[in-house]
């Protein structure tokens, strides 16, 4: 009993003398206000379960400011912050605002934000359905296109798209690589498609391109994980409105790839990540770390192997066993 | 012991069941299954562009053999030479469960064939129903006019 009274005792001082122990100060709590043109219900839902690491306006609870738990309150707030801080709202231009918004919301509906480690001690920041109905709905009017919007049919197109003078690059080989290394692959356009996305929260449209070995994957249900050597090249265009009300591909925004290869992109989650954007196809990142962010937005399908495409099933053989029982 | 080795093993093996990784990720009801009754896979064709019919919540894709993908890259005009065959493949929308947002392709509506045989008027054949069959269609002069109208999006 004497003995247990003693390691108690002994706890109890470490304990208090950890408290001493603090993390560096951040900023925890300049108010934050309104976000500029999102509706007050909104607003409401993003302040109770976002801006605690998503902004410069934190409210703690009493034992969030306890050591060892205030250090790792600390670094989610200044990781948070890092990803996506709303007091810096204003400074965002529209179409990124609505970009960052439909991001946020996706990453609540995989299930990875609000993180699952802060809602277990802070529970009021959990989303129920109806806070996820709001941001549904809110989300649906800020859409490039609106879904299932019934475009009448003798309308003629709103923003007439400047015809691009054909100014085809003809040495691919002058393209210049991403900071991280990856050369231009110019060849993709003569791939097969795995896949078409309408993306009518920004008014874009791509096909997702596969090598012959990513083909092969899918004919052979090899695609979790996929071979090495697989890759995609999502390429995304403009959507045009025509006359008759359909949409077709305009102007060119940018391609993506992913290239795989388990041992070279360890570090990058097995995939080698690269983009070139406008017509002069110019390599995106500031530096060559700048695939983190394609990392994190690809996470929530990591057990897809990190890929959002779900694939045409491109089986040959299947195919032929039709014609051969003909 | 025993007891808690049997707790261990079953919740590691529940566990590993919730995040076991899809095995089977392919978009099976939007691909072209072998009941159907087209003269070939259309999706194993080189694509040429895609289209959106907001209106019907529908997505196309034209398709090319060889010959025809060659001419959209090359010529952008629509006279393309025999042996060239389109497939425009349409299909109805759906929700993409992973990004909200965005629209993929659903189950295929129906697939149309145009083939270059050096007539004047190219041939026109349309697959439609579950499974695809051969059917005869109301609209085929506007409909090769609307096909041979598109041009291959667009890359530097």
């Amino acid at each position: 009993m004497k003995k247990g009274l003693k390691i108690f005792a002994i706890l109890l001082v470490a304990f208090i003398t950890l408290q001493f122990w603090k993390p560096e100060e951040i900023e925890y709590s300049t108010p934050t206000k309104d976000l500029t043109n999102v509706p007050a219900e909104v607003n409401t839902i993003l302040r109770n379960s976002c801006f605690d690491c998503h902004s410069n306006t934190v409210n703690l609870a009493w034992f969030d400011k306890i050591t060892p738990a205030n250090f790792i309150v600390a670094s989610h707030i200044t990781d948070g912050r890092k990803a996506l801080n709303f007091s810096d709202w204003d400074k965002l231009e529209k179409p990124k605002q609505s970009a960052t918004l439909f991001y946020a919301f996706n990453k609540i509906l995989s299930g990875e934000m609000p993180l699952k480690s802060y809602t277990a001690l802070h529970p009021s920041a959990k989303l129920d359905d109806r806070s996820i109905a709001v941001l549904k709905n809110y989300l649906a009017t800020i859409a490039v296109r609106k879904p299932n919007q019934e475009i009448p049919s003798v309308t003629h197109p709103k923003d007439v798209e400047k015809v691009l003078p054909n100014k085809k690059i003809t040495d691919y080989s002058k393209v210049k690589p991403t900071l991280n290394n990856i050369s231009y692959i110019p060849n993709f356009r003569n791939w097969k498609a795995v896949s078409t996305s309408d993306r009518f929260d920004n008014g874009s449209m791509r096909i997702i391109y596969g090598n012959e070995i990513a083909v092969k994957a899918i004919a052979e249900h090899q695609t979790n994980p996929w071979p090495d050597g697989a890759i995609f090249a999502k390429t995304a265009w403009k959507q045009k409105t025509e006359a008759d009300g359909t949409i077709s591909a305009g102007a060119f925004i940018q391609v993506e790839f992913m290239i795989k290869d388990a041992k070279k992109y360890e570090a990058t989650k097995g995939w080698g990540w690269a983009r070139w954007k406008g017509n002069d196809l110019k390599p995106y990142g500031d530096n060559a770390n700048f695939d983190q962010e394609c990392i994190s937005c690809h996470n929530p399908v990591k057990n897809n192997d990190y890929v959002f495409t779900t694939p045409l099933h491109l089986d040959i053989n299947k195919f032929n066993i039709y014609n051969k029982t003909k | 012991m025993k007891p808690l080795h049997s707790i261990i093993i079953a919740l590691i093996v529940i566990l590993s069941g919730c995040n076991g990784n899809n095995k089977d990720n392919l978009n099976e009801k939007a691909s072209v299954s072998a009941l159907d009754a087209l003269p070939e896979n259309p999706l194993l064709l080189s694509p040429i562009t895609f289209s959106i019919n907001p209106n019907k919540a529908a997505m196309s894709t034209l398709y090319g053999n060889k010959i025809a993908f060659q001419h959209a890259k090359t010529k952008a005009d629509s006279s393309y030479p025999n042996g060239a065959v389109l497939y425009e493949v349409n299909w109805k929308q759906k929700a993409d469960s992973l990004w909200y947002g965005a629209n993929i392709p659903d189950q295929i509506i129906s697939v149309e064939k145009v083939q270059f045989t050096g007539n004047a008027v190219p041939k026109y054949e349309l697959y439609a129903g579950h499974p695809l069959k051969k059917v005869s269609s109301n609209d085929e002069n506007k409909r090769i006019a609307l096909i041979l109208s598109k041009r291959m999006a667009e890359t530097p």
